[in-house]
C-alpha cells in the first residue's frame, strides 16, 4: 500500500532547496496570467505554484525538444525534476513511452531524457475551462507515470513515491516526517477536493461524448462537419504543437551524416507531399480531419493507448477558436 | 536493424561504384556498403546524400546479392537532383533495410501478373530477381510495363532476358511511341487486356506513378481479381522509416512500418489512398 507523508510547506521548500544542487528542478511559476515551467532558482521556491491546472507547454517538450540532434551523442547534463506535473500530461506517456521506447526502433534520445527524470506530479485542485480529463476515463490526480506526486494543503505538503526512482529520490530528503500513512489515514480533506474537482468536470462536460463515442463519431462522421470547422483553421499547427501527444517530426540533415529531428504537424501544408508533387493531405480539410482521426481512432487503435488526455490546451492555443469540446459535441448531437 | 543499442537515426556508410543511365530522368545507382548489408525484396533503405537530404527507395538488385546493391533513382525533386550529378566514389549513407516487402512465400504456385510503370519497376527488378530463382515453383509470371516514351523505358536489356525465360513473358506499351517502336502503345492498364489470367491461382502486383496505381487496380478488379490478391506498393513520403515521424501515414496505418507493400483489402477503405 502506498505511504504517505505529511510535512509543512516550509520543511518541504527547504527540502527542495536541498535538492537544487544535484537537480536541475523546473516546476510551474505564475508570470502575469502565464503558468509555465521554469529552471527553479532557490528565490523562486516559495513561488512555486501548485496543484493548478496546467502550465501552459506541456510534459512532452521535457523529452522531445523542438530541435535536436539525434545523431551527436547527447551531452550528459544534471538530471532533472519536473515538479507539478498534472494528471493529464503523466498520462501522455502512457502512448509517448509506447511510441519512443518500443523494444523495436528505440529512441535513445527521448529514453535518455525519460530516464533521468523525475517525475512529481500534482493534484488538480481546480479546474480550467477547458479541461476535461475525466470525459477519457482520467482522474485530475497522479495516477500513472509520476515517481512522486504531492499535493500542497492547508500549509502541509502530502507527499508519496510510487517508484524506485521516487523513492530513492525521497530518502534524501532527511526532513520526512517518519510517521507514513495510508491515504485513509490522511485528513479528510484530500479525498474531498478530489471528489469534489472529480464532480466539477464531470459537470462542466455531461455533454461531451466519452472517447469510444468520440471514436465512433468521428468514424461515422459526415463531411460537412469538418468543411464547417476546418474553414476558420489556418493551418498554424499550434493543436500538435502543444498538445501533450502530438510528436509528428521532421529529420533535417546536417554534414556528416548527421540528422536533426525537428517537432513538425499534420497541420502544415506539405506534411506529407512527396518528391513527385504527390500530397494524400493537399486539401487544409483532410488535414483538420485527420488530427481528429490519429487522436480518437488511429493512435488508440495501434498502440492501445488514449491520444487526447483532455488538457483543453488546443482549444485555448488556437487562434481561429476552434473549439474541438464543441465539435465533438456537434458531432454527437 | 532496430535492435536496442542502435541508433536508429545513424546511417551507415556506402561508396558509389557505378552508375547506369537508364533513361534521360532515370539513373540507376550501385553501391558498396561498408558493412555486411542485406534486404529482403519490396523493403526499403533511407539513403543519405550527407548535409543534403536523404529519401527513401526501394533496392533494385537481387537480394541474393549481398555484396553490393542497386538503387534506381527518378529525378523528381531536390534530393534526388542533387543524387543524379553524383559520380563513382561518392560515399553516402543508409538506414535500413525497413518495412513490409513482397510476401513471395505466398507466390509459391501461383501465376504472378505485375503491372508496372515508370520508375516503378525498380522495386520490381527486384521481385523478379527473386521470381526467378523460385521459377520452378511459380505456375508463370507476366511482366506489363509501360513508359511515356520508348527513350523512358528503363532495365531495356531486361525484357529480353526476361522472355527466353521459361514461364516469363513481357509486355511492353507507351504513351507516345517514335518510329522504331513495334509493341504496344497506349496506358500501362491497356496490357491487361491482352493476358491470359487463371483467376483462381493468380496475383497481381502494381508498382508506379499513383495514377497507374488507381486504375491499374481498378482494372484488375474489374477483371475479377480478388482484393487480397492485389499487392500494391503504396509509396509515400516514408522520412524515418521507423513509424515515427508520422509523414507516411495512410490513414491509421505508417506506410514504413505496415508497408509499403499492401494488399487491397487491407488499404481500401483509409482515406486519400491514391
Amino acid at each position: 500500500m502506498t505511504s504517505y507523508y505529511q510535512l509543512e510547506k516550509t520543511a518541504w521548500d527547504k527540502a527542495l532547496t536541498s535538492l537544487l544542487g544535484s537537480f536541475r528542478v523546473f516546476a510551474p511559476i505564475l508570470r502575469g496570467k502565464t503558468l509555465d515551467y521554469e529552471l527553479i532558482k532557490e528565490e523562486h521556491i516559495p513561488h512555486i505554484v501548485y496543484n493548478t491546472p496546467k502550465p501552459v507547454v506541456p510534459l512532452k517538450t521535457f523529452f522531445l525538444p523542438v530541435k535536436e540532434n539525434v545523431v551527436v551523442e547527447p551531452e550528459d547534463a544534471k538530471p532533472v525534476i519536473i515538479l507539478g506535473v498534472p494528471a493529464c500530461d503523466l498520462s501522455a506517456l502512457d502512448l509517448l513511452d509506447k511510441f519512443f521506447m518500443a523494444e523495436e526502433y528505440h529512441d535513445h534520445y527521448y529514453e535518455k531524457r525519460r530516464k533521468e527524470t523525475v517525475l512529481i506530479g500534482c493534484d488538480c485542485h481546480s479546474t480550467n475551462k477547458h479541461c476535461h480529463c475525466t470525459s477519457y476515463g482520467l482522474n485530475p490526480y497522479p495516477e500513472n507515470n509520476q515517481d512522486i506526486s504531492i499535493s500542497m494543503l492547508n500549509g502541509h505538503a502530502i507527499i508519496s513515491a510510487f517508484s524506485p526512482r521516487g523513492e530513492a529520490l525521497l530518502a534524501r530528503i532527511t526532513v520526512m516526517d517518519p510517521a507514513a500513512k495510508t491515504f485513509d489515514e490522511l485528513p479528510g480533506s484530500l479525498s474531498d477536493i478530489r471528489s469534489k474537482v472529480k464532480r466539477e468536470l464531470e459537470k462542466a462536460n455531461r455533454l461531451l461524448p466519452n472517447y469510444q463515442e468520440t471514436t465512433d463519431a468521428v468514424i461515422n462522421s459526415d463531411r460537412a462537419i469538418w468543411e464547417k470547422y476546418a474553414k476558420a483553421c489556418v493551418s498554424c499547427g499550434a493543436c500538435a504543437t502543444i498538445c501533450p501527444t502530438c510528436t509528428c517530426f521532421l529529420l533535417i540533415d546536417r554534414p556528416g551524416f548527421e540528422k536533426v529531428r525537428q517537432l513538425d504537424a499534420c497541420q502544415y501544408p506539405g506534411f506529407e507531399r512527396t518528391a513527385g508533387g504527390e500530397d494524400p493531405l493537399k486539401k487544409l480539410e483532410y488535414r483538420f480531419k485527420n488530427r481528429y482521426m490519429c487522436k480518437y481512432l488511429y493512435r488508440p487503435e495501434k498502440f492501445d493507448a488514449i491520444a487526447c488526455t483532455g488538457c483543453g490546451r488546443c482549444i485555448e492555443a488556437c487562434i481561429a477558436k476552434i473549439n474541438k469540446n464543441e465539435l465533438l459535441v456537434e458531432l454527437t448531437k | 536493424m532496430g535492435t536496442k543499442s542502435e541508433n536508429i537515426y545513424k546511417p551507415f556508410k556506402v561508396t558509389l561504384e557505378k552508375v547506369i543511365e537508364e533513361s534521360p530522368l532515370i539513373k540507376t545507382f550501385v553501391f558498396v556498403p561498408e558493412r555486411e548489408f542485406s534486404f529482403k525484396t519490396g523493403e526499403f533503405i533511407e539513403l543519405t546524400l550527407d548535409g543534403i537530404g536523404e529519401a527513401p527507395f526501394t533496392p533494385s538488385s537481387s537480394p541474393l546479392v549481398t555484396d553490393r546493391f542497386d538503387v534506381t533513382i527518378m529525378k523528381a525533386g531536390y534530393v534526388t537532383e542533387k543524387m543524379h550529378k553524383l559520380e563513382p566514389g561518392a560515399v553516402l549513407g543508409v538506414r535500413g533495410p525497413y518495412g513490409r516487402g513482397y510476401p513471395i512465400e505466398k507466390f509459391v504456385d501461383k501465376e504472378i501478373l505485375i503491372l508496372s510503370g515508370g520508375c516503378g519497376l525498380a522495386p520490381i527488378r527486384s521481385l523478379l530477381y527473386m521470381l526467378i530463382d523460385m521459377k520452378d515453383k511459380l505456375r508463370k509470371v507476366t511482366l506489363c510495363y509501360g513508359s511515356k516514351t520508348p527513350e523512358d523505358c528503363i532495365y531495356k536489356p531486361l525484357f529480353s532476358e526476361l522472355n527466353k525465360i521459361e514461364k516469363f513473358k513481357t509486355l511492353r506499351t507507351v504513351d507516345l511511341t517514335d518510329q522504331y517502336w513495334e509493341e504496344h502503345v497506349g496506358v500501362a492498364t491497356v496490357l491487361l487486356d491482352h493476358v491470359d489470367v487463371d483467376l483462381s491461382k493468380a496475383v497481381a502486383v502494381v508498382c508506379g506513378p499513383p495514377v497507374m496505381m488507381k486504375y491499374g487496380t481498378l482494372k484488375l478488379l474489374e477483371m475479377g481479381f480478388p482484393e487480397n490478391m492485389i499487392y500494391l506498393s503504396m509509396e509515400k513520403n516514408m522520412s524515418c522509416g521507423l513509424g515515427k515521424c508520422g509523414r507516411c501515414m495512410l490513414g491509421g496505418y505508417f506506410v514504413c512500418r505496415d508497408g509499403p507493400v499492401f494488399t487491397y483489402d487491407e488499404v481500401k477503405d483509409q482515406p486519400h489512398i491514391w
